[in-house]
């Protein structure tokens, strides 16, 4: 028999615990926890591979656990939050959680969130190929060489860099900060008209269209996802 | 208890600290100066919100600065009417803070509200929503329809939901902008990421190249085109188009917005977007009137003007967004 991973939804209200539930024991082992105190006990006795977790608790402020968890280790952890409040959820990325989806959400995209998670802490843990495809783009890493479907695409060194840092993390929403400090450096976490004009630019040479972009995802008010397979949209 | 009262000792030990040290220094300080050590703690209690409390403690400062500092001494008596006029401004100041800090509050309150408000109504959405997805995907049930209908349903009851909270966020003097450079492009993308698939492809956009960044809050605006989207496809019917386009002219940004649709009254037109205004013929078409009032109320929020108006083919909105901050040039690279 194939055992299956574990994953803890830390979730009070019932009716979308039993909607979690439902949408994940068929692939997942799914273990409920009602309240913070109780996710900590279940976190340390049955050992998840994956945290699902909703922000607003009744016994607490769902960051705190996202702390503790970072401390013991390199667990993946979803923020289910309910308010579309980008900076609780910036401060939530920068806590460490890997992702995240708003209420209402749809099954299939926090599916497709799960497995991206898994499949990144999966590759995270193999060392990395001298060559990343996503899609019909692909980068050689040695070389720098970015090709999409055969025809070369010439970019400017930071075009690069900023290409370079999204692929390799694909599907993961990075946030505006982060992609900053990365690339340009620290200092440079709210120049925000850096990252605005180099996105535009890189987008207009590797999109083919700028309006509706299906490689650099936006997210409003928080980042970027750099998108590799067709089931995120 | 000592809780509850913590604030009011902190007071009483600011009261005491400023008359020792404004005693101690009297001869240096000059009454001007003790004058203002004396605003304070009028200042600190202000900021509560609490008229009463801003009253007694605006009273007992005056009473000490009255005694102690101007002549004579040790007595109620002024001699010099130039100090009423102190006075006057002490209270005056207490007043004014006082009404501005209970503003503030009261937003703060509304704020916290309107966040517990949309979780609550958020949860059993998404708890409808979830459950028919996951009835939809089962092979067993085959008449969908009905699914399909909840579905709907429930995505226009949360879009609904979402436009009343914004409506009720962008009232007042102290709404929460959260400015940023936007890039017009990207913005509009976001916007398009809430249709299905089916709507997007009646849209055709136009988009001038080099834009510049607009300064603005990012997230407001892309509600903006939700709204002026949603309306537009309310409006359209099958197989016609709806035309977005986006271009500079001189000191501003235009977006504009059309749909084929039939001639309006210059009345409909310019009360278009008053807050529940429908247009006669609407009663079929589904919305509460909210959308295009809130469309006006984030184009105001950044100055900018927003217009309807009525072409032999069609209707337009017209957004003229002015560019009142540039993004420094960068560098080219090679």
């Amino acid at each position: 028999m194939e055992i299956k991973e574990i994953i803890l939804v830390i979730e009070d209200d019932k009716a979308i615990a039993k909607i979690l539930t439902a949408a994940l024991e068929d692939s997942y082992k799914v273990i409920v926890s009602k309240s913070l105190e109780d996710a900590y006990r279940k976190f340390t006795s049955f050992n998840p591979s994956l945290i699902l977790l909703d922000l607003g608790l009744p016994d607490g402020d769902g960051k705190e656990f996202i702390k503790r968890v970072r401390e013991l280790g390199d667990k993946p952890i979803i923020v289910v939050s309910a308010r579309f409040d980008e900076k609780e959820i910036v401060n939530c990325l920068d806590l460490g959680a890997d992702d995240y989806v708003t209420k209402p959400f749809s099954i299939k995209q926090l599916q497709a969130r799960i497995r991206s998670t898994y499949r990144r802490y999966e590759r995270h843990m193999s060392p990395l190929d001298n060559r990343v495809v996503c899609q019909e783009l692909s980068v050689d890493l040695v070389s720098r060489v970015v090709m999409k479907n055969e025809t070369l695409i010439k970019l400017t060194p930071t075009e690069y860099n900023l290409l370079k840092f999204m692929i390799v993390r694909p599907n993961k929403v990075l946030t505006h900060q982060v992609i900053l400090k990365e690339i340009w450096g620290v200092g440079y976490q709210n120049e925000m008209q850096y990252l605005r004009t180099y996105i535009n630019s890189l987008r207009k040479k590797i999109e083919t269209d700028t309006t509706r972009p299906k490689y650099i995802i936006t997210e409003s008010s928080i980042g970027y996802r750099f998108c590799c397979n067709e089931e995120e949209h | 208890m000592l809780k509850k009262y913590k604030f009011h000792l902190v007071l009483l030990f600011v009261l005491l600290f400023i008359t020792l040290i404004s005693h101690l220094f009297r001869t240096d300080l000059e009454v001007i100066n003790i004058a203002l050590i004396h605003l304070l703690p009028v200042i600190l209690v202000a900021l509560r919100g609490d008229f009463l409390l801003t009253i007694v403690v605006t009273l007992v400062t005056l009473v000490l600065f009255d005694l102690l500092y101007i002549p004579p001494l040790y007595s109620f008596d002024v001699h010099d009417i130039y100090y009423i006029w102190s006075f006057i401004i002490f209270i005056l100041v207490g007043y004014i803070i006082t009404w501005q800090a209970k503003k503030i509050h009261s937003n703060q309150i509304k704020e916290v509200l309107l966040n517990a408000l949309s979780h609550d109504l958020k949860t059993p959405i998404s708890s409808i929503l979830g459950n028919t997805m996951i009835l939809l995907d089962k092979e067993e049930i085959q008449d969908k329809e009905g699914l399909l209908e909840i579905k709907k349903s429930s995505e226009k009851i949360n879009r609904l939901i979402a436009n009343l909270l914004d409506s009720a966020r962008l009232q007042g003097d102290f709404v929460k902008l959260r400015f940023d450079w936007c890039d017009l492009e990207d913005t509009l993308g976001v916007a398009l990421q809430e249709f299905d698939s089916s709507s997007i492809d009646k849209i055709q956009i136009q988009i001038e190249p080099n834009i510049p960044l607009f300064w603005g809050d990012c997230t407001l605006i892309s509600r903006l085109f939700v709204n002026l989207i949603d309306n537009a496809l309310k409006y359209t019917e099958e197989r016609e188009k709806i035309k977005i386009s986006m271009y500079q002219q001189d000191k501003e940004i235009h977006i504009k917005f059309f749909n084929q649709s039939k001639v309006f009254s210059k009345e409909d037109l310019k009360n278009i977007f008053d807050k529940f205004y429908r247009l006669d013929n609407a009663a079929d078409i589904s919305g509460s009137g909210i959308g295009l009032s809130i469309c006006k109320n984030i184009v105001d929020l950044h100055q900018g003007h927003i217009q309807a108006s009525c072409e032999e083919d069609g209707l337009y909105f017209i957004i003229k967004l002015q560019i009142l901050k540039r993004a420094f040039m960068i560098d080219k690279e090679l």
